[in-house]
Formats: C-alpha cells, structure tokens, sequence
C-alpha cells in the first residue's frame, strides 16, 4: 500500500509494504482521517494518491473498489461498533449480510479469539456496546475484522484511551492476526510522535 | 423554499429504493430487523397504548350518541362511517407516530451523527437494505394490523356500550352492523392503513438519515420534523382517499360532487 496527501501544512506519506508491520505517524487528527477514509473508501480525494494491492485507487469503477475494500480491515474509531447489536450481532453482521463466511465460523473464531485474550466469550457476546469497556470493544471491532480474513488489517489509534495494562492486552491484537494471516500486511496509524 | 423541495425529492428516491430492495428482505439480518421492527411497532404498542386508543374511540361514540339522540342506524352508521373507516385507522397511525415514529427518527438520527451510518457502509453494508428496508415493511404490515384492532375493539366497545345509551339491544345493533358492512370498508382501511405506515416510515427514515447538521442538537430536530411531517401527511392521505373512495370530505361533513 501507498498513499500521499500533499497540503499547504504538511506532507503525509506512507508505503507499507506487503507482509510487513508498518507504524505511520500522522501530523494531526485530520490528516489521519484522510488517511483511514482513503484506505477504508479505496478511494482517494483530489489531493491524494492510494495504490492498494498494487492498484491505484483514482478513478477506480465502484466494484472495483468494493472488491478492494473487502481485503481491508480495521480497528478504527471511524468503524465503531453498532450500539443497538450485542457485540456476537455486532461480529456476525457483514458475514450473516453478504453470506459468508458461515455463522458457525463466525462463532468459532470469535470464542477462539476471545478465550485467547482472556475473556468469556458467552456472557461478552451477549453485552451490548455499552456494557463494554473500550479494551473490549476494541477486541469486538478486532473479531469483526478477522472474519473477512483480511489481507491487510489497519490499527487505528490502537493505544487511544487504553490503560497501560490494556495496552499490553491490545498489543497481542497483532499477534492473533499474524497467526491467522501469515502472508498480511499490518499497519498501525497514530497522531502521537515516536516516543 | 429549495429544503420542501429536496425533501419530497428525497422521500420519491427512498420510496423507490425500499421497492425495489423488496426482495432483499429474505437476507437473514435484514429479516431479524423487520421481525423486530413489527414487533415494537405491533405487538408492544398493542398492549397498552392500542387499548387507550380504543376506549378514546368509545368515548367518542358515547358522546356522540347521546347529543345526536340516535337510534339504531344512526348508531351502526357512527360506528362504521366514522369509527371502522375514520378513528380506527387514524387512532392507529397515531399511535404509530407517537411510538415508532419517534423512535426510529432518533435511532436513525443519533446512529448518523455517532458515524454508525458510516461504519455501515464501511462494512459493505448499504444503509437502505440494512436500517430502511426492514423498517419501512415493518412499520406499514405492523400498522395494518394495529389498525385492525382497534377497529376490532373500538367496534366492539361501542356495540357493547350503545345499549346502555340508546333503546336497542346488541344483537339488534350487531344485525345492522352487519347489513351496512360492505367488503370496500375492510380493503379501505387495509390499502389505507398500509399507506399511512408506508409514509410514516419513509419520513421518519428520511428524516433520521438527513439530520439538518451532525451535532446532538440535531437529533431532537430531526425527531420533531418526522413527526409533524408524518402527522400532515396521514391526515393528507386520509382526506384524499376519502374523497376518492367515498367522494366525502372532512370526515363525511361535506360531500362532494361526483
């Protein structure tokens, strides 16, 4: 993946390459949002160039962008979870709405996924958005994500209003992802300065 | 002067689109959300709500009655020209307004301005299929069916209270019920029922997805505007079929030329 803004106050750019775990300091929130909508969109604003897969994504016909949006997955505040949907309605709504992967699936990964991290995954599926703290919710969003088996998976402000100890929690995030897509590409977006 | 008209623009394009995802209903998610949505809109609304409206409903006929000074067939007229065509439709888009209306405008409303409408599509999801479609069929079988039970109880209540306001026994009022019953009242207050839910719906759907900015403060906007929006609307529709089925206006007070 490449991507390019150029602006009067700053210039972002970032390449991450394929399989490999790439950490991309953004200037400012703006900037990061541009970022996120352009991968999450395959699409890119005047101003901006996007290769994603090695296809660039300017004046990409809508399927196109569709199929190129489908190997993408984030953790984002931009893709909150639902708050009226449990977080299993929540996991299981992309894949119970195109069809695929199987509901069985679904509920095997996330009860994988979760008992690696700690959690009981019957009473964790059945609490709503609200009922959860953010370190799992972010583990929701995280599940949600894994089961379109993404080829590239982003981390949006991963660490954003996480403890210490919950960090380390999240920090596993990649881990499971890599365990279950060993070729993926990993890419962490974040507005702080590296420490 | 241009918003009236972005907003009806708006209102044909969400029509047209939630006719023509019909049969995406059969999509399992999109399925759980209409059952749900009739659900509240019928089941929920039927226990408590309905039954008010439906004494409100006798209420009216007692009154009337009793200042009409009426007999028999002015009380079987009252109940079936004006309670089974007029109140028990109207009493349940009413009721339907004030609970789902409001409810799905806000829901709508505060899942936009949150960014869960984006989140949305960032999934693949469309927003017509997933949040209109299901609610919009809901709305319109849950409001047929409310409306046929009040029409069903505000009738009965008035048969069961009449004798006690005028010298007729119930089965007399029953009979004559029965004699003036033709099967045009029963399609009207279907085909018209449905069409109120339909309206209510695709306004409160609108409404809810086109919040006038993205801030908090446009939720309870939003809400006021589906509901008066919808209200004016079921009352439109209400005239105009009247006057097409019945060639009456104002609730049979003038009648017209046709």
């Amino acid at each position: 993946m490449r991507y390019r803004r150029k602006t009067a106050r700053h210039e972002v750019q970032a390449a991450v390459p394929q399989g490999a775990v790439t950490r991309v300091h953004v200037p400012d929130d703006d900037a990061k949002a541009h970022l996120m909508t352009a991968v999450l969109k395959a699409r890119c604003e005047p101003g901006e160039e996007l290769e994603l897969f090695g296809e660039s994504a300017a004046g990409l016909p809508r399927p196109r962008r569709e199929r190129l949006r489908a190997r993408v997955g984030a953790v984002s505040p931009i893709v909150g979870l639902i708050t009226n949907l449990n977080a299993w309605e929540n996991i299981a709504l992309p894949a119970a709405y195109h069809g695929a992967p199987a509901l069985e699936q679904v509920a095997m990964l996330a009860h994988e996924v979760l008992a690696a991290f700690g959690a009981e995954p019957r009473p964790f599926l059945a609490r709503i958005p609200d009922e959860l703290g953010m370190l799992e919710r972010k583990m929701a969003a995280f599940v949600r994500s894994l089961v379109t088996a993404p080829e590239l998976m982003v981390f949006d402000a991963l660490e954003d209003g996480l403890s210490y100890a919950e960090c380390r929690h999240a920090a596993r995030f990649e881990a499971e992802y890599r365990a279950r897509q060993p070729q993926g590409t990993v890419l962490y977006v974040d507005t702080r300065e590296e420490s | 002067m241009l918003q009236p008209l972005r907003e009806i623009e708006g209102g044909i394009q969400l029509s047209l689109n939630v006719a023509a995802r019909a049969p995406r209903l059969r999509v399992a998610p999109i399925f759980e959300s209409f059952l749900r949505q009739v659900y509240f809109t019928g089941v929920t609304a039927a226990t408590g709500v309905v039954l008010r409206a439906c004494g409100l409903g006798v209420i009216i006929i007692a009154v009337m009655m009793d200042m009409l000074d009426a007999d028999v067939d002015l009380a079987v007229k009252i109940l079936l020209l004006l309670v089974f065509r007029e109140i028990g439709p109207l009493a349940a888009a009413v009721v339907v307004i004030l609970r789902t209306g409001t409810a799905v405008s806000a829901e709508m409303a505060m899942m936009r301005v949150s960014g869960q409408t984006r989140a949305l599509r960032y999934l693949g999801i469309d927003l017509y299929d997933y949040l209109v479609l299901p609610r919009v069929a809901g709305i319109m079988l849950a409001t047929a069916a409310l409306t046929l039970y009040v029409q069903f109880l505000a009738v009965l209540g008035g048969l069961v209270l009449s004798p006690f306001l005028i010298e007729a026994t119930f089965t007399e009022l029953t009979d004559r019920l029965f004699d003036l019953f033709a099967p045009v009242d029963f399609y009207y207050s279907v085909v018209k029922s449905l069409l109120f839910g339909f309206v209510i719906a695709a306004c409160c759907c609108w409404h809810g997805l086109n919040p006038p900015d993205l801030t908090q403060n446009a939720v309870p906007k939003a809400v006021t505007r589906a509901v008066t929006q919808s209200a004016m609307l079921v009352l439109l529709i209400n005239a105009v079929f009247a006057y097409l089925v019945f060639g009456i206006l104002f609730f049979g007070l003038v009648k017209a030329h046709v």
